[in-house]
């Protein structure tokens, strides 16, 4: 899962009064951050992804579905899903462009089986009924490529584009991708098998969490997470017709111990690196499911263990 | 429902002799599994309207290229309860609701009457997505939803993990395969079945659902997307691909909470939106299709396809 920055038209149905006068009351030095100010915007932004505490870590989780869609069947419900991402921020200071931060991140995603909820390690492909071995998602890096600041490289003030109703704050977005895939060949614009996939995300906090400027993260977040890609290449389908369908709901949980015990587990047996975000100054180019699951097969094509 | 019904609604536990209990509902009682439910869904003051409101983006995926950002879109759902007991099931409700959909232009945010479709080239009248009624349909045993079964045994079940302090639910979809009302009568040999998935989350703070002197939630947030055949007015015929909708919305306290395209629109073309539909009311759901089926069929009588 990426933190995704599409712009949206900000709709904005009801004042920031409610929260302003929790402000008022309090007496403190405490003030609401505006989010029409790009100074502010840039803050709450960073609040929406990490901590604005440099090197604090923040973790998400997130649990679901995965479906089949297949022209003229119905979808059929393959995985549940379980995910976790862990990650920090660093800060940055520009006397043209002001304040702006970057986040390093790793993440897993676990395939599981539908009925009985444990972590697969094979599976029976139900089109070619062959057995593959599954390959969960662990991506290290998934980073920022580089910092976002309150005025971009020509000025543009950062906007923050979210719904504000109330005390209600509301934030999505989709990334449509389409790019060349790390797996097929060097022809792709004339044979097809670019990569393809949606990825939407969708963000839920509260104004007097994110636009009170003396949190420096915030108490509350809840996110859906959903995606739309071609088959995961494990699965093996080949050129077959088809996409996949993931549905999660979940949020932050109270740092690395704060994730369930099953997938700390899984973390510590095969993962053991993901109870941290990469380092801050993180520069390697970032992961994806193609590009490692890539990585594993090239490896053991070389170690003559693949067929 | 009569006045007695309304009374033990909203009274809930209180006429039983641990009256402590009506403070804080219970996940594991089926019965205040049920006004949890009532409270999410709609609210314990019988036939009173919760208004829903979600919006987002609606793209194109088709094979080898690039998924297209057709639409904004504009949604809301206005919901009553009829609230009802049972001396085996329990306490139990139906509700009944009128749902619209608008499509928008992406760059403009103006509700749209015609598109020229990217593909054919062809301009086409759009059809709104305004299903009157989306009610719980009763007829296969499901609703009514009540707290117990006939034979005693808990029904309801409250589905949902805590998280930060909130319920969250979802995670899952709703898989629709059957047949398409616009197709003819082979299509398990054809095709052109209908065929679409619809998932949605939610969350709301823990508090707020289990307060036994609430009749209803006041903050809730959730999540809907849907992945589906092309829609029908779109004119795609046979053509590859799908189209995806993701959204993000909350309950609002009212009607006038909604966003000036919405209220408007609704006002304009289809005023009967204002309200959700009688307590009794027993005509079958609308979905997209149906309804595009009667707008076919009239263009088609009227001679203006």
């Amino acid at each position: 899962m990426k933190r995704l920055t599409v712009c949206r038209a900000r709709h904005v149905m009801a004042s920031l009064a409610v929260a302003a006068l929790v402000f008022a009351a309090s007496g403190s030095d405490a003030r609401m951050l505006d989010p029409d100010n790009p100074d502010d915007a840039i803050l709450a932004a960073q609040k929406m992804n990490c901590s604005l505490k440099e090197g604090e870590h923040i973790v998400y989780w997130w649990q679901g579905s995965a479906y089949s869609r297949v022209p003229g069947e119905r979808d059929r419900h393959l995985f549940n899903v379980e995910g976790m991402n862990i990650r920090q921020c660093k800060n940055f200071e520009d006397a043209e462009r002001g304040h702006g931060f970057r986040s390093v991140s790793r993440e897993i995603l676990l395939y599981l089986d539908p009925e009985t909820d444990e972590i697969l390690r094979t599976w029976t492909n139900p089109w070619t009924n062959e057995e593959v071995e599954v390959m969960h998602v662990a991506n290290d890096p998934v980073n920022m490529r580089r910092p976002m600041y309150a005025r971009s490289a020509d000025g543009k003030p950062y906007k923050f584009d979210a719904v504000i109703v109330g005390n209600r704050v509301l934030e999505g977005g989709e990334a449509p991708l389409f790019y060349k895939n790390p797996l097929a060949g060097d022809y792709q614009d004339y044979v097809g098998n670019m990569y393809h996939a949606m990825e939407a995300l969708n963000s839920y906090t509260y104004a007097d969490d994110v636009f009170d400027s003396e949190k420096d993260k915030l108490d509350s977040y809840v996110l859906s997470w959903a995606r739309f890609s071609e088959w995961l290449p494990w699965m093996k389908m080949g050129g077959r017709t088809g996409m996949m369908i993931f549905s999660t709901v979940g949020g932050r949980v109270d740092g690395y111990e704060g994730l369930p015990e099953r997938i700390k587990d899984e973390i510590q047996a095969n993962y053991p690196i993901y109870d941290e975000p990469p380092p801050l100054d993180d520069d390697r180019p970032n992961v994806t499911s193609w590009s490692y699951f890539k990585e594993m097969i090239d490896a053991r094509a070389a170690e003559g263990g693949m067929n | 429902m009569n006045s007695l019904h309304k009374f033990l609604a909203v009274a809930g536990c209180a006429l039983l002799p641990m009256v402590v209990s009506a403070e804080t509902l219970d996940p594991d009682d089926p019965n205040d599994v049920i006004k949890m439910q009532i409270k999410q869904n709609c609210t314990l003051e019988e036939g009173k309207d919760t208004i829903y409101w979600w919006s987002g983006k609606m793209y194109s995926r088709r094979p080898g290229e690039r998924d297209r950002h057709l639409f904004n879109v504009q949604c809301m759902n206005v919901r009553a309860c009829d609230i009802l007991e049972d001396p085996k099931k329990g306490m139990g409700y139906r509700s009944v609701s009128r749902e619209v959909m608008f499509y928008l232009d992406p760059e403009t945010n103006e509700v749209v009457d015609t598109w020229v479709n990217p593909w054919t080239g062809e301009e086409v009248k759009v059809i709104q997505v305004a299903n009157d009624p989306v009610n719980m349909q009763l007829g296969d045993g499901r609703f009514p939803a009540y707290a117990y079964n006939d034979d005693g045994t808990p029904r309801a079940r409250f589905s949902a993990f805590e998280m930060g302090g909130m319920y969250l639910n979802g995670g899952s979809a709703a898989r629709l395969f059957y047949d398409n009302p616009l197709a003819g009568d082979y299509q398990a040999y054809v095709g052109g079945t209908y065929h679409a998935m619809e998932f949605g989350t939610g969350a709301t703070p823990i508090d707020d659902l289990l307060d036994g002197n609430a009749d209803h939630v006041k903050d809730r947030v959730i999540s809907w997307a849907r992945v589906s055949k092309f829609l029908p007015w779109m004119k795609m015929g046979d053509r590859d691909g799908v189209v995806i909708f993701h959204t993000a919305g909350l309950r609002l306290a009212g009607f006038e909470d909604l966003p000036d395209v919405v209220k408007d629109e609704i006002r304009e073309n289809y005023p009967q939106y204002e309200t959700a539909p009688p307590l009794d009311d027993m005509r079958p759901n609308e979905t997209s299709w149906t309804v595009t089926k009667r707008a076919i069929d009239t263009w088609r009588e009227e001679g203006t396809e």
